[in-house]
């Protein structure tokens, strides 16, 4: 898993920040045979690159034109485009979920802010598309498991960033509320939930993506599953390690 | 009340017909959310608009001739981000409070203070980052200096690269 993709030539940069700059539903179909015209010519070093680029240059930061970035790279219908993008995705979000949580205060906020967007990208091209999130990529129950464990700081970051990945079960009849793998990931919310002492804007965050997806939080039975202290111990760990005073 | 605090102000110095290409660089520099452009006449924008249209922008524009309601539906599609930049004339008077504007670009610059603060101002919102460009002619050089004395504030000429920190990272410093 390399890090840096290759740079292109500065031309070819300053052509595709040019080109994303001026991106929009207008001219989409322009703009997607100028850029398929520039994967031709360069090959895949260039669309490793340019996923990178996606990735982390726009998704990551410009959350209100996701659905824009998503349309445009459905549209150029390339499956090798597809398939790094998605690897980035994950990438990226490994590296921030093992950044140090309890550190920096400015820092942490905009890691928090930069992993909610792309909680949200996430699920835009896997469960939105009605393609599955695999636990070898990203356990996403156990990730919550482990973030209860290891206290506060760490639901911080993982409630939000689920529950906006979760936000698009409500674009797809496949990954529904009512589907196996996310419903127990709803109970683990609902659970959560539940608990005296979870910080009031994570307990908001819960409630808004219930009621996005339609479903009533009341309803999902509490089965003990944060009680089950030998579980929590065995899962496997995603996030950074905790330091012991 | 407007304030400066959080737009780092750049100029570049360039002549009249310079303007576009010096522009066309600018978007393929920088990273743009959404920007605003500013002339000085109705019809400069006109000319603008259509012009940078022509070479591949995203554009939508509004001046003071334009009917309000005509105004009022353009600047509601550009809010939506429908289109990803706004050329336009002295008429938003109360300071910009789109959240995605990132760079607001003087294509002309204005020939007063209180203009120059209602273009590049920010109507309160702690952190929210933002750069702002003037393209500075010969016959602008003491306005810019007039200007940057009346405000108390510093424009500066622009670095080769600019640093992201100060305009990209918007969203990530707003709402929580």
């Amino acid at each position: 898993e390399g890090a840096e993709a290759e740079k292109p030539t500065e031309a070819v940069m300053d052509k595709i920040s040019f080109l994303f700059n001026n991106l929009s539903h207008t001219n989409m179909i322009a703009k997607k045979e100028e850029l398929i015209g520039m994967i031709n010519d360069l090959g895949d070093p260039f669309i490793r690159w340019l996923s990178q680029y996606i990735v982390m240059k726009r998704a990551s930061i410009e959350q209100n034109y996701q659905p824009l970035y998503n349309q445009f790279v459905q549209a150029i219908a390339n499956p090798q485009l597809d398939e790094y993008i998605r690897r980035e995705t994950f990438r990226n979000i490994k590296i921030l979920l093992r950044t140090d949580k309890r550190q920096n205060a400015g820092a942490n906020y905009s890691d928090r802010q930069l992993l909610k967007n792309l909680g949200m990208w996430l699920g835009a091209i896997t469960i939105a598309r009605s393609r599955p999130i695999l636990l070898k990529e990203l356990d996403l129950k156990s990730l919550l498991l482990e973030a209860y464990y290891k206290g506060q700081s760490e639901l911080l970051f993982v409630v939000p960033f689920i529950s906006k990945i979760l936000l698009s079960c409500s674009k797809t009849p496949i990954f529904s509320a009512s589907c196996a793998w996310i419903r127990s990931i709803l109970k683990i919310l609902a659970e959560l939930h539940n608990e005296p002492d979870l910080k009031i804007n994570l307990k908001f965050e819960i409630e808004v993506l219930c009621k996005e997806l339609n479903v009533d939080l009341n309803s999902l039975p509490i089965e003990g599953i944060l009680k089950d202290t030998d579980k929590l111990l065995r899962v496997p760990q995603q996030l950074s390690d905790l330091k012991i005073l | 009340e407007l304030a400066l605090l959080g737009v780092t102000q750049y100029y570049a110095f360039v002549q009249e017909k310079q303007k576009v290409h010096c522009l066309n660089t600018l978007f393929r520099k920088l990273q743009i959310n959404q920007s605003i452009i500013f002339c000085n006449s109705t019809q400069r924008v006109e000319l603008l608009a259509k012009k940078i249209t022509e070479i591949g922008y995203s554009c939508y524009y509004i001046h003071s001739k334009m009917a309000q309601n005509h105004r009022n539906r353009v600047f509601h599609d550009f809010r939506q981000g429908n289109c990803r930049n706004l050329v336009c004339s002295d008429l938003l008077t109360r300071g910009i409070d789109i959240q995605a504007v990132n760079v607001v670009i003087n294509f002309d610059f204005p020939r007063n203070a209180e203009t120059y603060l209602h273009r590049i101002g920010r109507s309160g919102r702690f952190g929210h980052l933002g750069i702002a460009i003037n393209l500075i002619t010969y016959d602008d050089r003491h306005t810019l200096r007039r200007i940057e004395q009346e405000l108390r504030t510093h424009i500066e000429p622009i670095p080769k690269a600019v640093d992201p920190k100060l305009y990209v990272a918007d969203h990530q410093l707003v709402d929580d």
